[in-house]
């Protein structure tokens, strides 16, 4: 870490004399090597046998002027003229001595971090889970059905069993399945199985029906929605759930049709409004008949995490913070105090109860703090249970110290030095934002975490853990934007068939791709870049103006199948029309947004904010002008074109895009010019063209693939690269590069990277 | 496995979100805004079946009456007691008696066509409207000077853990039933769970403060710049607590330990529900209470009483069978006996910072959902009153001509000053509120 002080120290000195070379006038850096450098050092960073403490603090550039006329140099204030000091006290304030300056050339350092909101809501729910584990998910899709011949659904009574892909039957009149043992006036169907959530949210979940139903989610005992008593003209029943992204839930649904009710019909079907969703079937792919736990999710809502460098992280704390930590572990004390005989495996009136539940406590307590509990700490909750403390109120108080605890809430609080337990810890949160698991604790405890080996060995058995899938889901959501472009809304004259239902599908279609390449161990990057297929439905085939292979041909239009969209040069997902229509305006494209995201997203440039804000030109005042001659016009002054040389050229490459990103040959009867040229740090120029030589650019690109890099790694460390050695990215770019792209082999180096720092 | 289910009791318990813990009751809003005036309340208390109507109703009219054996509890009572007869649930439509004299009773309009099949007539659904305690509640919580942390509570003895149209009489809305809690432990926890997680909270602060003491060492200067600033932030957390020890008037409740929720056990849980329940009018918790014994057709088996049979099978014998009548006059009693019991207990109790006890600010009004168990008739409904809470002119029997029930619940409205023209099915409040009751 001293050398790479040492080597930016060096780089700033190189900077400062060449400017100070180009400069003819007096300015402060000469004043202030002059009079000040030998006893405040050449960075203000003090001198021991003169002055050793470093010159910084928060004096504004006047009043630190006053300060050096009044009292500098030491040994002769007059010395220093009041022009000298001012000159001085500026360039001082912005090389060295502001807060801000500070911050500017300080060192990237891993910083003492809390968890972030999810990765204290995934620890939770993995503290739990653990207790309760969960059977594998099946191949198979759909749900169990068991049919029954009156309401009665007890197990030897069902007379079909079989596996129902979707809940959506329309009786009739008639019976639910052709079967002599069956009436149809009277029956009752039990659904049952699990349902994936694909990222965090609240999920809405709708039942139609006309007959008595009951629906359970995530929750075994309390109806999420207890239509058993059917009232009025009530066919549709809705209520909410907040679910965690990447988990199997439990679900069952009932379904009853009674002989006095006089119901006539039957009918059902399930749907669901997933996060900025619109309301649909839920299809087959998430659900499995598999039976899962119950995950422990806590509702206490939290503050959103700081964002400011690009991703979440948890450098700081708040008040709303604070409380939220102590409401939510005042709510998971309560839910845990219900269950604590079963968790504890005791009875209320067991001989051994004490002991028990304090021994569970001990081993809560230890899973939670990521270490075995030193003396101390174990004694503390050991006291908690002394013979004469009610057990309950001693269980309920020890879970909440221990969710209010630092060693709970920091990652790496206690003993820094990098022992086994810490290493395992940041691979935890590093790939599952979560706890060690039980193996990499075994790991830890017996010494098999010494070298980079065996932290690669355990990184390659935790990368294809489902909650990897699912952190690598979400990063996915961060890259392509899908978490932030929420409210995308067309112009409903121009693109009628563009609603709110299209917005969902092309998200749907996005999000399928995204999965698959999260759920394959070999993809690549050069997958996410070139993939030229989509998921289509019905819906989107006609709108974007594809024919689906006859057989392919879908009953539903809420199914989805893989299609190429021929003639035109959809290349990647980059290209995807999700992200195409998000990055565009309501009637027209827009090359400044997809320029900016290529720009910042896929090739890592950064880009100032616009010196004046400048709306955009008005289609109508230049009605003959294409998207392209419209933004050219705009952006001509030099101010703008410092940073849009590179945005518009790079933007214009994707302008066979329309508004909804489809295709287009043509704009205002002119033909699309899709031609772009880009710049790279090292001054060659790329002319691209179109799509397909944008995406067999980004492809081969280093600086595609160091911003590849870069993004994942932060999003997974929540910490500044350059923090862990100035070689770290090119390294991960170098085996990135040997290792094909491949994705997940990124994914099992970061986190190998950063456990290892320090270990041999 | 009860993580979910017990994750929304808890919430729910609290009344509020739990983001708002833990300071909720000490909330000046809810302190002390409300203090100016007189707190008016009202409970409605319910028990199934039906009466023995010459077991029940004075014969005679006016002040000069007598009580006869099920209202004989009430006799220390006598002079603030209002008994009405003559009031009917005209309320007609889909459901059998049972279900549309509990659906209907404190909601006064039609069930919603459903799936729910009784002894007879058609099946079924929910109450299309809100019931008259949440009207009056809704009222109540709408100004700021009547406001309390809960509104009303819901109190239940043996309510069978089913959600159907027998079990409940409270609605917050069409197609809302409400469910009572019949558990006192719950109705404890949702009273003073948040003083016990403060007692909690209170007692790891230490704990937590060494905690941060221990680490900070442990990290270096500028990330320990971090945790000193969390320190603080418990440090501030804790003088929170003490600046707010409890938040109540009056000593926490203890309650008697393991009462299970079994039939022998209703009297033990009735008492317990009604001490709760004047706890919480002392506390200024809610203005509204309903208190629902068992259920429409209940079927309590009061072996105290020596009574081996279940309330509702007993409910159906004729008239001519004596012994059943006799039981089931000994079973009114023993209602009437709780009602006597809670109004006892609230004219015991001074009104805090006000005049006279909670009797004298508390309108309590025992109701069923039949007229007659043999009959189930749904005519002359009983409606005996107890207390000073709305200005009734006490002390009296009075025989009505057959009105429908819901100008009474009109009355009731009246009474706190909510001026409404119509509730429930306006077919039935031609006449407005009831006269003769002021």
């Amino acid at each position: 870490m001293t050398a790479l002080i040492g080597r930016l120290l060096c780089v700033s000195l190189v900077l400062a004399a060449g400017s100070s070379t180009l400069a003819a006038e007096r300015t402060g850096e000469i004043v202030y090597r002059e009079m000040c450098a030998s006893c405040h050092g050449p960075q203000g960073e003090g001198v021991p046998t003169a002055y050793p403490e470093p010159l910084l603090g928060d004096k504004s550039v006047k009043e630190l002027a006053l300060v050096i006329t009044k009292t500098m140099p030491e040994d002769k204030p007059e010395k220093c003229s009041p022009q000298d000091s001012a000159l001085v006290a500026a360039y001082i304030h912005d090389a060295f001595y502001s807060p801000l300056a500070q911050a500017r050339i300080k060192p990237a350092r891993v910083a003492l971090s809390r968890l972030t909101v999810r990765q204290y809501k995934e620890s939770i729910a993995d503290l739990f889970a653990e207790l309760r584990p969960s059977e594998q998910p099946l191949k198979e899709r759909g749900l169990r059905g068991n049919y029954f011949p009156s309401r009665r659904t007890r197990d030897k009574e069902k007379i079909v069993d079989r596996i129902d892909p979707v809940v959506q039957f329309d009786f009739g009149e008639g019976k639910p399945v052709e079967d002599d043992r069956l009436k149809a006036d009277e029956f009752s169907i039990h659904w049952s199985g699990s349902i994936f959530a694909p990222e965090t949210g609240s999920y809405e979940f709708v039942v139609k029906t006309a007959n008595g139903m009951r629906l359970w989610v995530n929750e075994n005992e309390v109806p999420l929605i207890d239509g058993s008593v059917r009232s009025g003209n009530d066919v549709e029943h809705r209520e909410s759930r907040l679910l965690l992204g990447g988990r199997y839930y439990p679900i069952r649904l009932e379904l009853f049709k009674s002989n006095k009710a006089k119901e006539k019909k039957a009918s059902i079907a399930l749907h669901w409004t997933r996060p900025n969703h619109t309301t649909e079937l839920i299809e087959a792919r998430y659900l499995s008949p598999h039976r899962s736990s119950e995950v422990l999710i806590v509702q206490t809502p939290f503050p959103a995490d700081d964002r400011s460098v690009g991703y979440e992280r948890g450098t700081s704390v708040s008040k709303e913070w604070d409380q939220a930590t102590t409401d939510a572990a005042l709510e998971v004390a309560a839910l845990l105090s219900k269950e604590v005989n079963r968790l504890a495996n005791t009875k209320s009136d067991a001989g051994d109860r004490r002991e028990k539940v304090q021994n569970f406590t001990l081993q809560l307590a230890a899973r939670a703090f990521r270490r075995p509990l030193n003396a101390e700490t174990q004694a503390y909750f050991s006291r908690q249970f002394a013979d004469n403390a009610d057990i309950d109120t001693a269980f309920q108080r020890s879970v909440l110290l221990m969710l209010k605890s630092p060693r709970f809430l920091y990652r790496e609080v206690e003993d820094p030095a990098n022992d086994p337990w810490n290493i395992a810890a940041r691979m935890a949160f590093t790939l599952w934002d979560s706890l060690p698991d039980k193996p990499l604790r075994d790991a830890a405890a017996n010494g098999q975490l010494a070298n980079r080996e065996q932290i690669r060995s355990q990184a390659e058995r935790m990368a294809a853990d489902p909650r990897a899938q699912a952190k690598l889901s979400a990063f996915f959501r961060q890259w392509t934007r899908m978490d932030a472009l929420v409210d995308i809304a067309k112009d409903s004259k121009l693109y009628p068939e563009f609603d709110h239902d299209t917005i969902s599908d092309l998200r749907t279609s996005l999000e399928m791709s995204l999965a698959e390449v999260a759920a394959e161990p070999r993809a690549t990057y050069r997958d996410l870049i070139l993939e030229e297929q989509l998921y289509l439905n019905n819906r989107l085939a006609n709108l974007y103006g594809v024919e689906l292979p006859a057989d392919a041909l879908l009953a539903k239009s809420s199914e989805f199948q893989k299609a190429k969209l021929a003639g035109e040069p959809r290349v990647g997902l980059v290209t995807h029309p999700f992200l195409m229509a998000g990055l565009a305006y309501t009637a027209s494209s827009s090359p400044i947004h997809r320029g900016v995201y290529l720009s910042r997203t896929m090739l890592g440039r950064s880009l100032k904010p616009p010196p004046e804000a400048i709306s955009p030109i008005l289609e109508d005042l230049h009605p003959g002008l294409t998207t392209r001659e419209r933004v050219t016009l705009q952006t001509k002054s030099e101010v703008c074109q410092g940073c849009h040389v590179m945005i518009n050229s790079l933007g214009f490459t994707l302008e066979s895009f329309d508004a909804i990103g489809r295709f287009r040959k043509e704009e205002k009867s002119k033909p699309i010019d899709d031609t772009g040229v880009y710049i790279t740090r090292d001054g060659e120029e790329r002319p691209l063209r179109g799509p397909r030589e944008m995406a067999d650019y980004l492809v081969s690109s280093g600086e595609s693939r160091q911003a590849f890099v870069q993004q994942m790694f932060h999003f997974f460390v929540k910490q500044p690269i350059r923090a862990y050695g100035a070689e770290v990215p090119d390294a991960l770019g170098r085996s990135f590069l040997q290792n094909d792209q491949q994705i997940r082999m990124l994914m099992i180096e970061i986190a190998t990277t950063v456990a290892a720092t320090g270990t041999n | 496995m009860t993580f979910r289910s017990s994750r929304r009791e808890f919430l729910r318990d609290l009344g509020l979100s739990a983001a708002a813990l833990p300071f909720i009751c000490n909330l000046p809003s809810l302190a002390f805004a409300n203090q100016a005036q007189r707190k008016q309340r009202l409970v409605v208390m319910f028990s199934p079946n039906g009466i023995v109507p010459d077991q029940f109703w004075p014969d005679e009219e006016g002040a000069d009456f007598k009580l006869k054996t099920i209202l004989s509890p009430l006799e220390s009572l006598k002079s603030r007691t209002l008994v009405l007869n003559g009031v009917c649930d005209k309320i007609r439509g889909d459901g059998d008696s049972h279900m549309r004299g509990m659906g209907c009773l404190l909601t006064g309009t039609e069930l919603f066509p459903g799936n729910i099949q009784g002894g007879s007539d058609t099946p079924a659904g929910w109450a299309s409207g809100l019931s008259i305690d949440q009207e009056i509640k809704n009222f109540l919580q709408a100004d700021a000077t009547t406001r309390t942390r809960f509104g009303s509570l819901e109190f239940g003895v043996m309510v069978p853990d089913r959600a159907d149209t027998w079990t409940r009489m409270v609605y917050s809305g069409a197609n809302k039933p409400v469910t009572p809690i019949d558990d006192p432990y719950q109705m404890f926890h949702k009273l003073y769970g948040q003083k016990k997680n403060q007692e909690s909270l209170r007692s790891i602060v230490d704990a937590l403060k060494d905690d941060f003491r221990k680490l900070q060492p442990l990290v270096s200067g500028e990330d320990r710049q971090l945790l000193e600033e969390h320190a603080t932030l418990v440090r501030d957390f804790e003088r929170e607590l003490q600046a707010n020890p409890d938040g109540l008037n009056h000593p926490e409740p203890v309650l008697e330990a393991g009462i299970k929720e079994e039939n022998d056990n209703i009297p033990k849980i009735s008492k317990t529900q009604i001490d709760l329940m004047v706890q919480s009018f002392q506390a200024d918790f809610a203005r509204i209470a309903t208190f629902q014994i068992t259920n429409s057709v209940g079927g309590a088996k009061m072996r105290w009483l020596g009574i081996e049979e279940g309330h509702h099978e007993l409910s159906h014998e004729p008239d001519k069978n004596e012994s059943a009548q006799d039981k089931l006059t000994r079973i009114n009693k023993w209602y009437c006996e709780q009602l006597a019991y809670l109004a006892e207990r609230l004219a015991a109790t001074p009104e805090p910072g006000g005049q006279g006890s909670l009797l004298d600010n508390t309108l309590i009004i025992w109701t069923n959902e039949l007229g007659k168990g043999n009959s189930h008739t749904l005519n002359n409904i009983p409606f005996v009153m107890v207390g000073n809470g709305l200005d009734f002119q006490m002390g009296r029997s009075v025989k009505y001509d057959k009105i429908a029930h819901n100008r009474l619940l009109m009355s009731l409205a009246h009474g706190f000053g909510h001026r409404l023209t119509k509730f429930g099915n306006p077919d039935f409040c031609g006449d407005g509120p009831l006269h003769g009751l002021t």
